[in-house]
């Protein structure tokens, strides 16, 4: 667990080795195959598991990483746990005759010093081996899990200061040897997670690698191995190969971005991420330094294994979506991070909050900077919300309930050149499905009166960000609720002369004498009736305003996505007629007039246009 | 001995299958998109004609016509259907906006959003609120109802979604607000949801209710039209349509929830695939049907495909509604062979029917699947193609193939055998997809291949799959017609009704399953059948707390008059215990010391009406087949002199040993090497694997 090791982890690797050569028929025969067997394994989780966000909110994701601890094959899931899984891989790696890695083991990782992303994510994995008896993948499955046995229930502490707040660590555990479980560790494991349903989830991650395992050894045998590994090492070249090219259509340069956190979680102000993208011919180099590397910060600490993810996944949105996501992307381009930074702590530093903030920072920032050269594929695949409200309460037996407020809601669903923000959120999470009321107010005693969205809280742009929504709940019973707020001061970016999405606000006890605007954190007891209000951020606005379509602007009046005085203000766009009648016009010689008129005035301000 | 007919509507073809007691007449004529109960009339005029009689003589003895058709469908793949507008709660205008976070793909930046059934100007919403155990917490404003209606009017909105939350527990808000609007815009249609889909959560609900508001006025516009043509050429029993679920209905009761049609027509095939296999002595089958554009794969499991609810975007809309499970993979006949960035693709992008593959000679450009079966030697330039309409022809196909063997780097061969691999691969990682979500593996499955293109592919794919058996129904060009006619009339309805199970509210289950058996017996009279011939199945949707999709399992299956008395002191007891059984065959565990709790009940009626026969068995004596004549193929082992056989040849009892070719009229089978095809006593092939092991 040093720096040493981090880099020894994410060292290049070399192709493996193998006497066959493969046609790109076949090539992408086997890789359709293995991401096949990816699917399978997931979809065994999915449908044996009994926690809820892992069958419900399909937070699980399965890879296939080959023997020199390359990405071979990724599949559904979210992008950002794709890209981190092969480096808990490596580390397994670096301890096969140590912990005697043989046909029929399965491991178990979540060590942020040791790969890892943080500690919900726990990370099974176990051994391919061929007739020979050679190693040739890993097959991996990842999956969020609901507590990890710290101080809170959950995994998430605001005041950490270690990574053993926040509960068990699991640099390589191995959970079977040789197809026999061993039951003392899995026990172990097992009493340090608050769920009773734990067991059930570990054991179907098991058994989805198993099955994948079996699947892997019949393929094997079928092609044979060294054809399997010249068709990964094809596949992981070709990625390599596709994402230069795209690179090299890039206007070469040194393209830089800040993006801010309002503040750690104790109120130290504006973390700071610095990011240097810089093309040269086919040759991207992502930058982290210059990043925030104060030591007092709080929470606000992003794995080494994370960052790498973070950064990779707005790169792969910025590239056309045909290319397959494998360790090809990763060797394509150089990341520098640096050390003590945010981006890469020093070891045992908490980890669970720094996976939402500066991760998605990081992930923004790069957005920043490759928009100057890929404007077309650039809006950030980020949330902005510091931490969804949780509501904890105990029923009339005792039992503690958690509603971890992950619920259908609109925020940071930023335009990108030529569309305007839609749906819910970034594509990248367009995987996890949200919660609903009804299925909420049947568990527990809560009612939701609104999620609506809120006029004129989309980034104005020339593709406008789709508007950030308000979510209200009342608890019908005392309740803790607790709340970590960013992006009220730093916001979401407008792209290319967009502006930029609204900030995020956070009200309790609203409309009563208490009512209150959480600042920075809570941790408060709420009494029956209590209203909290969330105000999510919009997404970002891409391109100036007065450059939109009038006809569109009057389209987003008519849906009161944008009000008639917003339209006049920001987008300079004159309406005649009104909402209610749904006969508005725009009213072309005033709009020229008025555009012409915000033009001069921004250019008087010294803007750039 | 009368008439039965299956009508099914397809994208380019609509297909008939006539049933006179066991013997099967098979029609295909070209879809009129138009109006497409024109095209239907036409084939009628076609069998009639076959029959040597006149259409009125024909429909006068049908007993019945069955049809599946595409029309919801093809309003969303088109997106002209009513406009609609949406009245729900206040506070969750937005929900189906969201779409609870869900995007098609988390990769591509540039997809763009599926357009808006109801954009936010024609999503109103109104004060009211129902809890979640149906206690009004506030009382519906009825004066903001009416203030919805002048601005769904100003709009011009032709059809109303009506869904409030919780209405499916007390639908009180949704019938008062459906009258409202009754009385302010008397001549449009409005779609209640908890009618629709009387279930939680909400957005599943809501969206369901918006599409089939959306569809609503053209399905039932279509069926009014076919339904006066068929009673003006002579028909006079009730015409039944095809449902998603899998079981055949009314025009009236299909009327009442239109969106229930949605892809009912993958239903027939699979209900088809089920009947025919059982017959053949085959209850664990995969079912594959590979036509124009797309390739649908399906499973059966001990002789039946019962239909699913799940998360289901269908053509980018969530549909809730019980459906048959078909995965759908853009690969058919016309699927396109293009090379991206180096890497050689097939599909998803069809040429479908204009231009169509190259080889049709309609003007098409871009190499297709059926192209390079023509320039493998498995289709032929020299004979008929789709029964005789047309033939194929080579002009232009092996330049393409040269074209794509040029940014490969080898030769047109090499290019086209590829494409062959490219395709079966796409196909086989489908089935996988499939049979994974199930736990299944192929290996222990039947294949049934049917759809124009499927049995050139079936016997090297189940190679893959590790599957030793084949059948091929010689009906297997208009197999999904022929099915419709398997399919029994059936209302499948459910309620909500949430309690822990092991105090559940007795009262209120024996009055929701009351008040389904009165509609299920009234729509069953109306279409001619009697009370007594209704099978009832009784069914509980139970889940643990904490899960998001209940499991359905049968209490009690009956046949006549509701008979409630199994809903006593001992119902919970018995629920829960039928539940955990449920519970351990699906996920494999139980959570001992949880109650489970009900989420509500189901009533399945149906009532069994006779399915065409199928012979089996092989009791005809095992002879030979002559080859009609010889030509070079390539069946995956190189350029080949392969037998080519012509199937109107074929008798029960001959067998064809692979390799080699069968040429039936509206399809083509292919004996793969290793592979050997006997034809069975009705005439259908089975085909099985030589030397296994």
């Amino acid at each position: 667990m040093t720096f040493e090791l981090n880099r020894k982890l994410a060292a290049k690797r070399p192709a493996l080795r193998t006497s066959a050569n493969v046609d790109p028929v076949t090539a992408n025969i086997i890789r359709g195959a293995l991401e096949t067997v990816c699917f399978e394994a997931a979809t065994h989780l999915g449908r044996a598991a009994s926690s809820a966000i892992i069958n419900q909110s399909n937070e699980r994701n399965a890879s296939i990483i080959d023997s020199h601890g390359r990405l071979a094959s990724g599949s559904i899931g979210t992008p950002h746990l794709t890209f981190v899984s092969q480096l808990t891989v490596r580390y397994g790696l670096e301890c096969l005759e140590e912990f005697d890695w043989g046909p029929g083991d399965v491991f178990l990782g979540n060590d942020p010093d040791f790969g890892g992303g943080h500690l919900p994510d726990y990370n099974v994995y176990a051994p391919v081996f061929d007739d020979k008896g050679e190693l040739v993948l890993i097959q991996a499955l990842q999956a969020h899990q609901g507590d990890t046995g710290g101080k809170d229930p959950g995994g998430f502490t605001l005041e950490a200061t270690d990574i053993f707040t926040e509960g068990l660590a699991i640099p390589c555990l191995k959970l079977i040897h040789r197809g026999e479980r061993r039951r003392d560790v899995i026990r172990l494991v097992e009493r340090n997670n608050r769920f009773p349903s734990f067991h059930g989830d570990l054991a179907a991650m098991i058994g989805g690698v198993q099955m994948a395992v079996k699947r892997l050894e019949d393929l094997l045998r079928k092609w044979g191995g060294d054809v399997a590994k010249a068709a990964i090492n094809y596949n992981i070249d070709h990625s390599e190969k596709r994402l230069r090219e795209e690179v090299a259509k890039w206007r070469d340069g040194v393209y830089e971005a800040d993006v801010f956190i309002d503040h750690d979680t104790q109120g130290t102000k504006d973390v700071k991420v610095h990011v240097a993208c810089t093309i040269k011919g086919d040759q991207l180099t992502v930058d982290l330094t210059g990043t925030d590397d104060r030591p007092e910060l709080v929470g606000v600490w992003n794995t080494f294994g994370n960052s790498r993810s973070y950064i990779m996944s707005q790169i792969a949105a910025a590239i056309d979506p045909t290319i397959i996501k494998n360790e090809g992307l990763f060797n394509a381009v150089e990341l520098i991070i640096p050390e003590n930074t945010i981006a890469q702590p020093p070891p045992n530093k908490p980890a669970a909050l720094g996976s939402f903030h500066p991760a998605c920072e990081i992930t923004e920032a790069v957005c920043l900077a490759l928009s100057n050269v890929v404007p077309e594929r650039s809006a950030p695949q980020v949330y902005k919300i510091g931490m969804p409200n949780a509501v904890i309460g105990f029923d009339k037996d005792g039992q503690m309930w958690l509603d971890q407020g992950v619920d259908a809601r609109s925020m940071d669903a930023s335009a990108v050149q030529g569309i305007d923000g839609w749906g819910s959120c970034p594509n990248a999470l367009g995987n996890l499905l949200l919660s609903e009321v009804e299925d909420a107010e049947s568990r527990f005693p809560v009612i939701n009166i609104s999620r609506e969205m809120t006029i004129n809280t989309g980034g104005a742009g020339q593709w406008r960000g789709q508007p950030g929504s308000l979510n209200v709940k009342k608890v019908l019973e005392p309740t803790t609720a607790m709340a970590w707020m960013v992006s009220a001061a730093h916001p979401i970016r407008g792209l290319c002369g967009g502006e930029d999405g609204s900030p995020y606000a956070n009200h309790f006890e609203v409309g009563t004498p208490k009512e209150y605007k959480v600042g920075l954190s809570a941790h408060a007891r709420l009494p029956a009736g209590a209203v909290i209000a969330y105000q999510h951020g919009g997404g970002a606005g891409f391109g100036p305003a007065i450059l939109r379509d009038p006809q569109a602007v009057k389209e987003d009046v008519l849906d009161e996505k944008v009000s008639i005085a917003a339209a006049r203000e920001k987008y300079g766009v004159v309406l005649t007629g009104s909402v209610e009648e749904y006969d508005l016009e725009v009213d072309v010689a005033a709009t020229d007039a008025l555009r012409k008129q915000l033009r001069a005035a921004k250019v008087g301000r010294g803007a750039h246009s | 001995v009368n008439y039965r007919i299956g009508i099914d509507i397809g994208g380019t073809f609509t297909d008939f299958a006539l049933l006179k007691g066991r013997q099967v007449v098979l029609h295909k004529n070209l879809s009129t998109p138009e109006d497409r109960s024109i095209g239907v009339m036409q084939g009628l005029q076609k069998l009639a004609a076959m029959e040597g009689q006149h259409i009125t003589d024909l429909l006068g003895q049908c007993d019945a016509i069955v049809h599946g058709t595409t029309v919801a469908d093809n309003t969303l793949i088109e997106m002209n259907g009513a406009l609609t507008g949406l009245i729900t709660t206040e506070g969750f205008r937005d929900e189906i906006e969201y779409r609870r976070g869900y995007k098609e793909d988390i990769w591509d930046l540039r997809l763009t959003p599926p357009k808006e059934i109801t954009p936010r100007r024609r999503r109103l919403t109104v004060p009211e609120r129902i809890l979640f155990d149906g206690s009004v917490y506030e009382a519906l404003d009825e004066e903001a109802v009416r203030a919805c209606c002048a601005r769904l009017k100003k709009q011009k909105v032709e059809s109303v979604a009506i869904s409030f939350l919780f209405s499916f527990v007390n639908p009180k808000h949704e019938k008062r607000a459906a009258e409202i609007v009754a009385e302010e815009m008397p001549d449009i249609d409005v779609s209640c949801s908890h009618e629709v889909l009387p279930r939680a959560p909400e957005y599943d609900r809501t969206s369901t209710t918006v599409v089939n508001a959306y569809i609503a006025p053209r399905v039932t516009s279509y069926l009014e039209r076919l339904v006066d043509r068929l009673k003006s050429a002579g028909y006079r029993k009730q015409l039944m349509v095809m449902q998603a679920s899998g079981g055949v209905m009314t025009k009236e009761y299909i009327e009442g929830s239109p969106v229930r049609l949605l892809a009912s027509g993958p239903a027939g095939g699979v209900i088809g695939s089920a009947h025919f296999g059982v017959m053949k002595g085959y209850s664990d089958l995969l079912c594959v049907d590979m036509g124009g554009t797309s390739y649908d794969v399906s499973l059966v499991r001990n002789g039946q495909a019962p239909a699913e609810v799940s998360w289901n975007m269908h053509h980018r809309y969530q549909v809730g509604i019980p459906m048959v499970k078909v995965e759908t993979l853009g690969a058919g006949g016309g699927s396109i062979c293009h090379v991206n960035n180096g890497v050689l693709e097939v599909g998803p992008q069809s040429a479908g029917a204009t231009p169509g593959p190259i080889c049709y000679g309609r003007g098409g450009k871009l190499p297709t699947v059926t192209d390079a079966l023509l320039k493998l030697g498995i289709l032929s330039a020299n004979s008929e193609f789709a029964g005789g309409s047309f033939s194929l022809c080579m002009a232009g196909v092996e330049e393409a193939f040269q074209e794509l063997a040029y940014q490969l780097g080898y030769t047109a061969e090499e290019a086209a055998f590829d494409c062959w691999r490219v395709v079966n691969a796409n196909m086989s990682q489908a089935v996988r997809r499939t049979t994974a979500g199930k736990g299944v593996d192929p290996k222990d499955l039947v294949m049934l291949a049917y759809g124009g293109n499927g049995p050139a592919f079936a016997a090297i794919q189940a190679e893959d799959l590790g599957i030793a058996k084949v059948l091929v129904p010689k009906a297997s060009p208009t197999f999904s017609a022929l099915g419709t006619l398997v399919a029994n009339p059936s209302i499948d309805e459910e309620r909500s009704c949430i309690s822990p199970a092991d105090s559940p509210n007795l009262e209120r289950l024996r009055s929701l399953w009351g008040e389904l058996d009165d509609r299920a017996e009234k729509y069953f009279a109306d279409a001619n059948f009697p009370r007594d011939k209704i099978i009832a199945k009784y069914q509980m949707n139970m889940r643990y707390r904490g899960q998001n999709w209940a499991l359905t399992f049968d209490m009690r299956t009956s046949k006549g008059r509701g008979d409630l008395s199994f809903v006593d002191d001992s119902f919970g007891h018995r629920a829960i215990e039928l539940f955990n059984r449920r519970h351990m065959e699906e996920y494999g565990h139980v959570r001992e010391g949880e109650t489970p709790e009900i989420v509500g009940l189901r009533l399945a009626t149906t009532v069994e009406t006779p399915s065409p026969d199928v012979a089996k068995g092989f009791s005809a004596p095992l002879r030979h087949a002559k080859a009609t004549k010889t030509r070079q193929a390539n069946l995956g082992r190189g350029y080949k002199e392969t037998a080519v056989f012509r199937g109107t040849d074929l008798r029960p009892g001959h067998e064809v040993t692979g390799p080699a070719i069968i040429e039936e009229a509206f399809t083509t089978i292919v004996i793969y090497p290793d592979w050997k095809a006997r034809v069975d006593d009705a005439g259908d092939y089975e085909l099985t694997k030589v030397n296994e092991g």
